[in-house]
């Protein structure tokens, strides 16, 4: 998971943890930004065929490092920008 | 040959009987000590000081940090935590709680110690394998510290038994490995009013968080969130991953274990364990987030309060301590029952196959395990397709086409046989590979290997490794 580097102009990055990785086959990636949040789930679901109901639907979200709750109406404002660090955070549950 | 064997076999009868009497003696020893430490704390004797003599030697070091003081000193040998789980996690953190004198610990785990929980749970060792866990765990803790009072509860924690065990603790640390445990711990404690100390570990990942701190009613907003807030939805059970499937590194859940002690001790010492004292002094609650290869390593989210919604927390929430009996856990998380989705024309017992395999037959053997069990051992002559490359169906083409991992010398009737460790996978790719035509309208056989190459072990090759 190197993310240390910036995206390049008008994308963003996101990190993708746990079961998240596994599925994507990878730590990180970037994406063109702006991205309206209530649309990011779309678009990962049209490049990763199933992972919304395997995997999204039970994620914690997070935008630089700060939680957004998907499922409510005030995150439907929230616009993804260029630069901004995105993590899908699924529960890990094993230990 | 037969004598070495032999003095073999009776000197590990004699090691057993001395570990034994080790332990008998080690029993006897704590039993005195505890008398003898009455006497010394007794009404009596009273002492002009809180603590023994021995006590601030053994925690001076600890003490004299600002953070901790005698307070803090105090505050420690005055609680009580209750760890969920003897393992990976309960490992690290317990010994770590002993060591910082907290006054009674209290331990969960129904559990007994494999092989392959060594290179991981550090209190047990190689000859308590077939022990309980618990035992295990509190025969080192009482070696470590033997002023603390331990109580081993040997079982699973239920949605019968978790009130009442959980209930004669201030503080909780959740060290288990699933995700109805993690839903039942968190109800019990918001009900019951108790901080709880939660981490979970994988593969190289960590997530730690302090949940329901301050541990005020349901319904008041000033609480802290429980896991229900932070997790509202549970993951398919299909794609929840265990330590034996998905892998663990040792020294990752180890860290997890750690920094979960230390947050316990921080909650404690800061006198953070009341619901009142809270009130006042609102924190922001963050999750910690570990992943070896990250970079940072660490990362500290900041999440909200209690979720208005949370079906646990919050004001609308209907859970009661009787309800929370009645909860059907794996009911909520889902239970993935074994995958069984092949008719019988579609599957083949692994001695059979060999037998077709001692016959010559041309054929593609596809093992769909992930490349790094593969590299461990494989049949010989097996393709090596993980089964992640086939979710979202990136490993399969257009019908009628071929995928670029089958070779175009295998003749088109060759059968393909599939193959994972116990026998789930297999049937999902053989269903996905007949699906995409590759079974060219029935004139190829398609089958899945039943029982996976556990089942191999069992009928062909006794040889192989179980890792």
């Amino acid at each position: 998971m190197s993310t240390a580097s910036k995206p390049p102009a008008g994308h963003f990055t996101i990190l993708y943890f746990a079961s998240a990785s596994s599925y994507t086959a990878r730590d990180s990636e970037n994406l063109p930004a702006p991205l309206p949040v209530s649309k990011l789930f779309e678009v990962l679901e049209v490049k990763y065929s199933g992972i919304k109901p395997k995997i999204l639907d039970s994620c914690l979200l997070t935008i630089n490092l700060e939680y957004v709750d998907v499922t409510d109406d005030s995150a439907s404002d929230v616009v993804i920008k260029e630069c901004d660090e995105v993590a899908i955070i699924p529960p890990v549950s094993s230990g | 040959m037969e004598t070495a064997n032999d003095s073999a076999e009776a000197l590990r009868r004699q090691i057993l009987e001395t570990e034994d009497e080790l332990k008998r003696l080690k029993d006897q020893l704590s039993k005195v000590e505890e008398k003898t430490a009455l006497e010394q704390d007794g009404p009596v004797t009273q002492s002009k000081w809180p603590l023994s003599a021995e006590e601030y030697q053994r925690y001076g070091r600890q003490m004299i940090v600002p953070n901790i003081g005698i307070q803090g000193q105090l505050r420690l040998k005055s609680a009580s935590v209750l760890l969920v789980g003897a393992g990976g996690l309960g490992c690290p953190a317990s010994v770590y709680l002993a060591g910082a004198g907290v006054g009674t610990i209290g331990i969960v785990d129904g559990d007994v110690v494999e092989t392959s929980n060594l290179h991981r749970q550090i209190l047990h060792n190689t000859s308590s394998v077939g022990m309980k866990k618990v035992d295990s765990v509190i025969s080192y803790l009482k070696s470590l510290n033997s002023q603390i009072k331990y109580t081993a509860h040997a079982t699973h924690l239920t949605p019968e038994n978790a009130a009442e065990i959980v209930s004669s603790y201030d503080l909780v640390l959740d060290c288990t490995d699933h995700p109805t445990s993690r839903y039942l711990i968190s109800d019990t404690c918001v009900l019951l009013q108790k901080p709880l100390v939660s981490a979970s570990a994988l593969k190289t990942e960590g997530q730690l968080i302090v949940l329901n701190c301050p541990p005020l009613p349901s319904g008041d907003e000033k609480g802290g969130p429980c896991y229900r807030c932070v997790f509202p939805k549970p993951p398919p059970a299909e794609s929840v991953v265990s330590c034996g499937d998905g892998g663990i590194i040792g020294p990752v859940v180890g860290v997890m274990g750690v920094m979960q002690a230390l947050e316990a001790i921080k909650v404690i010492t800061e006198g953070r364990l009341g619901g009142d004292l809270m009130r006042a002094e609102q924190r922001s609650n963050t999750m910690l987030l570990f992943a070896a290869n990250g970079n940072p390593q660490f990362r500290s989210l900041k999440m909200r309060g209690r979720n208005p919604k949370c079906l646990a927390c919050s004001a609308n929430a209907a859970m009661t301590l009787e309800t929370l009996k009645a909860m059907d856990y794996a009911f909520f998380c889902g239970v993935a029952a074994p995958v069984s989705i092949l008719g019988p024309e579609m599957r083949i017992e692994a001695r059979e196959y060999e037998g077709m395999r001692l016959e010559g037959r041309q054929h593609l053997l596809v093992d769909v395990r992930d490349k790094v069990q593969f590299d461990i051992c494989s049949i010989d002559g097996s393709l090596n397709v993980p089964f992640s490359t086939f979710q979202g169906n990136r490993a399969l083409v257009q019908a009628g086409e071929c995928p670029s991992w089958l070779s175009m010398t295998l003749s088109p009737d060759a059968p393909i046989y599939v193959v994972c460790r116990l026998g789930n996978d297999s049937q999902v790719v053989a269903k996905k590979l007949q699906d995409s035509g590759l079974d060219k309208n029935g004139t190829r056989e398609i089958r899945d290997i039943k029982g996976g190459l556990r089942a191999w072990k069992q009928q062909v090759d006794s040889s192989w490794p179980e890792y």
